[in-house]
């Protein structure tokens, strides 16, 4: 356990804790473009220099172990002249690109020449090195060499994280530059998140390119529902519009986002995305579809059955729960779903497509139902005649369904989503447009927080089964998600 | 520093606390102005914009309508950086960035509307603009419309460049300079 | 039927003389007030150098502003009548005509002409005669803060509230003022009926000068004026709106209640202007014009005819009234507003002693005359 001194403040690390973490875990911030804490360590950008005590050079705090009695100085005038030259070197030729770069604002060039180096540069505009510009690598990233300052993030995390390993650093000193080794793509599921780690535009997103720039966007964190393992990430949006997701670390699930998660936005703001119900193939205003639902679920009586979603969030399945119970009196209502669990591909992607399995089990648990077998049994053999369910939920019970002249209800938010052979559409508020607790394959209790209004009229699940509910003369008394959460323990 | 400036605010004498005299001095002088006008109209300053107007005296120190320069090939010099506005203090500036596909200036405009409704016009897009691409030296001075829709200025009405201007490369966009390089 | 009409002949022609008489000086009343503000408008732009309003077009003619007063209308009455939510509302209705109403029925007092005989009929240019007019005047135009203070009340809302209670302060005050200064000339003509002071002053003074108000009573109709302007609400005395600090007891008027308030404000300018003619400068007497024609001092005579005597006289007295309006227009757009304290200071610390002084004057003076 050695101890110490940063800038005359003492601290303990952990033996191999190197230089840069023990400084941040003073609070002192070192400059560093090629460190990343998930990713090894490189080196290579410099800007991390401090000066040691009794060393002869100024050391990589990055790369540095700390030991006993070192005394680092990170703010004397040789580091500071140490950084101000790095960053010349690092800008001598990047191009003067950020009124059409979608890094500006985000940029550790920008940042840091803000903060540490401030002068003007004695190369001529026209002396710069050129290099290749954009071009598309993958699917989603765009790559412009000429702005690449070679920290090699992008390089160590195909190698170390998705160990596809597409791109490498080619040719040797001042000619290296990034490109994908030959035959492959940058097709992982992973890519975006370069565009992420790389601390200038050489990588930028495809998707989110020349869409927004960055300081207009406004971050709400929530809850990647892409899969059971419930990432934690960033909605950047502005203006009612979502613009891209990014991860946000944590140390219970993720430091990185597919790019499935990614865009799982695109379906709230698509182009069929619902607002008014369906009946048939028919777009009918809200209220007459659900007092249309409700007289289908009435002439059913207890005929009806009600079947949970593992993709709609607690409080949306404790509302159907009670659309069951108290409003149908029915004993045919499903909470129960089973989905192997556990990560895929090993880095993020869980077996379980569904977000949220775990919670809906809170609600069988709470108030019993059928199994899942039981149901679909019911449904294929004539006894229930109307289902109420969610969209995707009606894909489980599918092939049942098509036997039977069972009527579908759903609750949908995209018109792709309906289900072949519905009866009855409501469209529903997308969970970046409404609060919701999702529990994931571990059990983590998350809560996405909106980030954009639903459009008029569309309201969250749980209202809309409250007013499902009162079209068919019972009052559920649902006036909030928390109201719904009554008797559930989470 | 700040400057103090002491005012002698002398007493009022008898004839000002009357009252009666100061107000006679102040109703001679706006009856002055009324009659004057009256009888003769024409030497009032009033400008009857828009139907009439009168030459600016040089426009160097006038911010006037707004306008996006042209490129020899008749593209925006604008690359839809989005500094204008970022600047802009009425928010009456809305673009939306497109891609050439092959062109190498990668970003342009697709929609560029300024409303002149909202504008202030206060130069901060001409000030913040890194290409100089915005400028407000038409010497035409806006205002004046029968209907809202007249003061939305659109991409097509913002591109123009003066009569008798040489169309410049971008100022600072080297990908700009570079790609009319060869089209001049 | 026949009989009913010749038992009640002259109630008949009373009833309808009075009907033409109220539909003629009113609508002319209504027409001068729109004109008025216009006027408003115009000579505050000529004072500025400015040409004021002057885009309203019918078929291209815009007959340099003329029609502003009927787009104003139009636009006032398609403006969203907007009550405020915490308002009450019964109050909040009912305010604008609390303000309307006593002005209007003013005009009812005020003698535009002498006489005409229509065929053998006496018609008297003036709605009513009352003979204590005078006192009426007084009254109803204490009843006008009514609808400014409800207005302001009912509002629920602080500025308006505001502006109601100077309102309230002010015209109280000033009312006092009002009233005293008239005392003087009910001494001198002995009558206050509106009607009989203006006959008085028909009389020559010395042979030569006509008796008028501002002639017997030169200080008085200075603490009328400043009296009526302050009654009256406008600048210098227009804290009650104070459009550069609290707008003022209309604050959440619209459309048309707002434009009731406006015109009742505009009516009062123009009420204001015919008390000043009638107590003040003649009323509708042209001097040296009597009833068979003008009689000049040395004795020269100029017969003129029955109906055109009442024409110049009705005709002096509305050059008179467009005269005092105009100064009262002039006026607001010379003088700054005065602070509050100055108000209330000038009313009760100055006009009211100096009116005081005056009647004791005038009784000094009518006694040293021997006039009692």
């Amino acid at each position: 356990m050695p101890t110490i001194k940063i800038d005359g403040r003492t601290i303990e690390v952990t033996k191999g804790t190197t230089l840069l973490e023990a400084a941040q875990k003073l609070g002192i911030y070192i400059p560093r473009y090629c460190y990343h804490p998930k990713l090894s360590i490189s080196g290579n950008c410099r800007m991390c220099l401090v000066e040691i005590e009794n060393a002869p050079k100024l050391a990589t705090a990055c790369s540095t172990e700390a030991a006993e009695g070192m005394s680092v100085f990170t703010g004397t005038d040789k580091v500071k002249t140490a950084r101000r030259d790095m960053l010349e070197f690092l800008l001598i030729n990047h191009p003067l690109d950020c009124p059409i770069c979608d890094q500006a604002g985000e940029c550790g060039l920008q940042d840091y020449y803000m903060k540490y180096s401030l002068q003007k540069s004695r190369f001529r505009q026209e002396e710069k090195v050129r290099r290749q510009k954009r071009r598309a690598v993958g699917p989603h990233l765009v790559l412009d060499n000429e702005r690449c300052i070679l920290c090699t993030r992008c390089v160590r995390f195909c190698a170390e994280v998705t160990k596809t390993s597409e791109l490498e650093v080619m040719q040797r000193s001042d000619h290296s530059y990034i490109d994908l080794k030959e035959g492959k793509a940058l097709d992982n599921n992973y890519s975006l998140n370069i565009a992420d780690i790389c601390p200038v535009g050489a990588f930028t997103s495809r998707d989110f390119r020349f869409k927004q720039r960055v300081w207009f966007l406004k971050k709400t964190s929530t809850v990647c529902l892409g899969c059971a393992t419930g990432c934690r990430m960033t909605a950047h949006h502005n203006e009612n519009t979502i613009y891209r997701l990014v991860p946000l670390p944590n140390s219970q699930t993720n430091t990185w986002l597919c790019d499935h998660g990614r865009m799982t936005y695109k379906a709230v703001q698509a182009g069929d995305r619902l607002s008014k119900g369906v009946i048939k193939n028919g777009l009918i205003d809200l209220e007459p579809a659900l007092r249309e639902a409700a007289t289908r679920i009435d002439e059913a009586k207890s005929e009806a059955a009600v079947l949970g979603s593992p993709w709609l969030s607690v409080e949306d399945n404790a509302a159907l729960a009670r659309l069951a119970i108290s409003a149908l009196k029915t004993v045919n209502f499903c909470f129960e779903f089973s989905s192997g669990q556990g990560i895929k591909d090993g880095i993020l992607v869980n077996e379980d497509p569904a977000p949220n399995t775990a919670g809906a089990g809170l609600l069988k648990a709470a108030h019993g139902g059928v199994s899942l077998e039981e149901l679909s049994g019911r449904i294929a053999s004539g006894r229930i005649k109307v289902l109420v369910t969610e969209a995707r939920a009606a894909g489980l019970v599918k092939t049942a369904l098509k036997t039977s002249g069972c009527r579908l209800i759903v609750f949908a938010q995209n018109r792709s989503e309906i289900p072949a052979g519905a009866y009855a559409t409501l469209p529903y508020a997308s969970y970046f447009e409404t609060p919701g607790t999702f529990i994931n394959y571990q059990g983590l209790r998350r809560r996405t927080n909106p980030a954009v209004r639903p459009a008029d009229g569309v309201k969250p699940l749980w209202n809309v089964v409250n007013k499902l509910a009162a079209y068919s003369g019972t009052s559920l008394g649902l006036d909030s998600a928390e109201n719904a959460l009554k008797d559930i323990k989470l | 520093m700040i400057s103090v400036k002491k005012v002698d605010n002398k007493p009022l004498n008898l004839l000002e606390r009357i009252y009666l005299y100061e107000i006679a001095r102040g109703l001679s002088v706006t009856m002055r102005h009324f009659f004057k006008n009256l009888f003769n109209p024409a030497g009032m300053p009033t400008v009857q914009y828009p139907e009439q107007t009168i030459p600016l005296a040089g426009n160097a120190r006038f911010r006037t309508r707004h306008r996006l320069k042209i490129r020899a090939d008749g593209s925006p010099k604008c690359v839809a950086c989005f500094m204008c506005q970022t600047a802009c203090p009425a928010y009456c500036i809305k673009i939306e960035a497109a891609e050439y596909p092959s062109n190498n200036v990668e970003k342009y405009p697709a929609v560029f509307n300024i409303d002149l409704s909202r504008c202030v016009m206060c130069g901060m897009c001409v000030e913040a603009c890194p290409e100089d691409a915005i400028a407000m030296d038409t010497a035409e001075i806006p205002g004046g419309a029968a209907a809202r829709a007249e003061l939305m200025m659109t991409r097509e009405t913002l591109l123009r460049n003066l009569p008798g201007e040489k169309p410049t490369l971008g100022a600072s966009n080297r990908l700009a300079n570079e790609y009319l390089g060869g089209k001049e | 039927m026949p009989v009913f009409f010749e038992a009640n002949k002259d109630m008949l022609i009373f009833t309808g003389a009075a009907a033409v008489k109220i539909l003629v000086f009113l609508n002319a009343i209504m027409g001068f007030t729109a004109l008025l503000t216009l006027a408003e408008r115009k000579v505050s732009a000529l004072i500025q150098d400015r040409i004021g309003p002057n885009r309203a077009s019918v078929f291209g003619l815009t007959l340099n502003g003329l029609f502003h007063p009927v787009a104003d209308g139009i636009k006032m009455v398609f403006k969203e009548d907007f009550t405020p939510g915490r308002a009450e509302k019964l109050l909040f209705t009912l305010a604008p005509f609390f303000a309307l109403v006593p002005v209007l029925a003013l005009f009812a007092l005020i003698p535009f002409g002498d006489y005409i005989m229509i065929s053998g009929y006496r018609l008297d240019l003036q709605i009513a005669d009352l003979p204590l007019g005078l006192f009426f005047v007084l009254a109803l135009s204490g009843l006008a803060i009514y609808g400014v203070f409800l207005g302001g009340w009912a509002s629920k809302n602080n500025f308006a509230l505001l502006g109601a209670m100077r309102g309230a302060a002010q015209m109280v005050s000033y009312e006092v003022v009002l009233g005293l200064t008239l005392v003087g000339l009910m001494m001198i003509y002995g009558s206050a009926g509106l009607q009989d002071m203006v006959r008085a002053q028909g009389k020559l003074l010395f042979g030569f000068i006509p008796a008028w108000g501002v002639v017997c009573q030169p200080f008085a109709f200075i603490l009328f004026l400043t009296a009526a302007i302050a009654e009256n609400k406008r600048t210098p005395f227009d804290l009650v709106e104070g459009e550069s600090e609290i707008i003022g007891y209309f604050m959440e008027y619209s459309s048309m209640r707002f434009a009731a308030f406006m015109f009742a404000e505009f009516l009062e300018i123009i009420l204001v202007s015919m008390l000043a003619a009638t107590l003040f400068f003649g009323g509708w007497q042209v001097p040296y014009l009597h009833e068979t024609g003008f009689i000049f001092p040395g004795g020269a005579l100029l017969p003129v005819n029955h109906y055109l005597v009442a024409a110049l006289q009705t005709g002096a007295f509305a050059a008179k009234t467009v005269a005092f309006s105009w100064f009262l227009l002039v006026v607001r757009w010379t003088l700054p507003r005065f602070r509050f304290d100055q108000m209330m200071g000038l009313c009760w610390k100055t006009l009211l002693p100096l009116a005081l002084l005056n009647i004791l004057m005038t009784g000094a003076v009518m006694l040293a005359l021997g006039k009692i």
